[in-house]
């Protein structure tokens, strides 16, 4: 009698304690929508640099997104089955665009892509300047966000039993068919959840970017001049459109998650 | 000789197995047992080739194997719990040795209708693994391994993972799929599971030292 009421008290401080912990991420979300006055959100849905803003962030964080997959997937695999000397550094060195500040980030990106760099410069011969282009955007995104790519990957590929490629193997299959045909099928659930996981956390992206392109804008950006320029009620709404946005991406998420 | 292996060594941490010795007839039956822990997983798994061996020769219908990748070996193995894939149905478990090897897609729906048919399996073509019993999966894994009609088939515990009274059956189908001409290394750690069903049984590991 005595345990059982000693649990349920247990129970109620921790629904209490997580629920302020809930009303805390939900409380400034709500409170930010229902701040919205209605005929400013208007105004930023008709508003042509909200919507370009919105469709090229969205753009750009897809498309890093798609051709970051390229190197990130094989280096979690890697990640996942082999063990190698210095793995630990690699997966350190994986890890520091989400430890450190992300105008840091920022910084370290525009050194690497301006004009006295090595990137920079081969660019600048090519006829192309990477500060301030999408490319800079793209980069910036990629930078900050492809640990989570990497990570979510390498734990899918992880989780795939080693035996069921080793079957493949025998059966014919060569190492990439193995690859393709066994490993990132069964991997997917993680390798999508990756994938969308560094969209979104490309998409939101302000530190870094702010540093190396002003402009064009991103959604993120242009909320930040509307706050500098006009103040809060104007940067409102464009926030909300873009929470809107980022989550219904989450949440599709999460029932391709739940399927 | 089919296949003539010579003194092998394999490693697997700090186990080193062998050297083994064993000679095999074309369409023979050899039933190795020995404890758990004596290696036999990694005997086997040396000869598919999905362990590298330390050292020794392993010649396959007069050709050297050794160095050769899995893939390119004329071996296939049927794993101790079959190691289906999830993520495909029975058929396309049956077809993917056919289609690894650019098999054209008549010629895949040919090969695993006559083996459904042979080993009863052909109403279970469309369903996915996991919803197979245990002597469903153990007749589609020994159809995805023969289905490229390898010269050998590696056997590790088949039927350890089957009820008793699934057991006999499933020995009669391994006699089965020997008549088919194919040679067969059965590996187990319980002898009453191999008597009647080899024509050859050895403790393992033969000739080794440790």
């Amino acid at each position: 009698m005595r345990d059982q009421s000693y649990y349920n008290k247990t129970r109620i401080i921790f629904i209490f304690l997580g629920g302020v912990l809930l009303l805390f991420l939900i409380a400034p979300l709500v409170g930010m929508f229902l701040s919205v006055k209605a005929p400013l959100l208007f105004d930023a849905i008709k508003d042509q640099q909200v919507t370009s803003s919105i469709t090229r962030t969205l753009l750009i964080s897809f498309i890093a997104t798609m051709f970051c997959s390229l190197f990130a997937l094989p280096l979690a695999y890697i990640l996942a089955r082999k063990k190698f000397p210095l793995k630990g550094v690699v997966e350190a060195i994986i890890d520091i665009p989400i430890v450190i500040p992300h105008s840091a980030a920022g910084i370290a990106v525009l050194g690497f892509i301006s004009r006295d760099s090595v990137v920079g410069s081969v660019a600048s011969s090519l006829g192309f300047n990477l500060v301030g282009s999408t490319a800079a955007i793209g980069i910036a995104m990629a930078f900050v966000s492809i640990p989570f790519l990497i990570t979510s990957a390498r734990d899918g590929f992880a989780a795939v039993p080693q035996r069921l490629e080793r079957a493949a193997e025998t059966l014919g299959a060569s190492p990439f068919k193995v690859f393709t045909k066994i490993s990132l099928p069964l991997a997917k659930r993680s390798v999508v959840s990756g994938m969308v996981l560094m969209f979104a956390r490309g998409m939101s992206e302000f530190g870094a970017i702010v540093i190396v392109a002003y402009h064009p804008m991103t959604t993120p950006v242009l909320i930040f001049d509307r706050f500098n320029s006009f103040g809060l009620d104007y940067a409102r709404p464009i926030a909300a459109i873009f929470i809107v946005v980022t989550v219904v991406i989450f949440l599709i998420m999460r029932i391709y998650q739940k399927r | 000789m089919l296949l003539n292996i010579k003194d092998l060594i394999c490693k697997a941490g700090d186990f080193i197995l062998g050297p083994v010795n064993i000679s095999l007839e074309r369409g023979s039956y050899l039933a190795l047992f020995g404890p758990s822990g004596s290696g036999k997983s990694l005997f086997l798994e040396t000869i598919a080739g999905i362990r590298r061996a330390e050292s020794g020769s392993i010649m396959i219908d007069g050709n050297e194997c050794i160095y050769l990748p899995p893939q390119k070996r004329p071996v296939a193995m049927l794993f101790q719990d079959y190691a289906l894939f999830p993520h495909l149905s029975v058929f396309e478990n049956i077809a993917f040795a056919l289609k690894m090897r650019g098999e054209d897609k008549v010629h895949q729906i040919k090969r695993v209708d006559e083996l459904c048919r042979y080993l009863s399996i052909e109403k279970l073509k469309s369903r996915e693994p996991d919803s197979l019993s245990g002597g469903e999966k153990q007749r589609v894994a020994l159809a995805r391994a023969i289905a490229p009609e390898p010269l050998i088939l590696l056997l590790d515990e088949p039927l350890s993972a089957l009820d008793e009274n699934l057991r006999g059956e499933a020995s009669e189908l391994l006699r089965k799929i020997n008549l088919l001409g194919i040679t067969i290394i059965h590996v187990t750690h319980n002898k009453e599971e191999i008597a009647g069903v080899a024509s050859q049984t050895q403790h393992f590991p033969p000739e080794s030292k440790f």
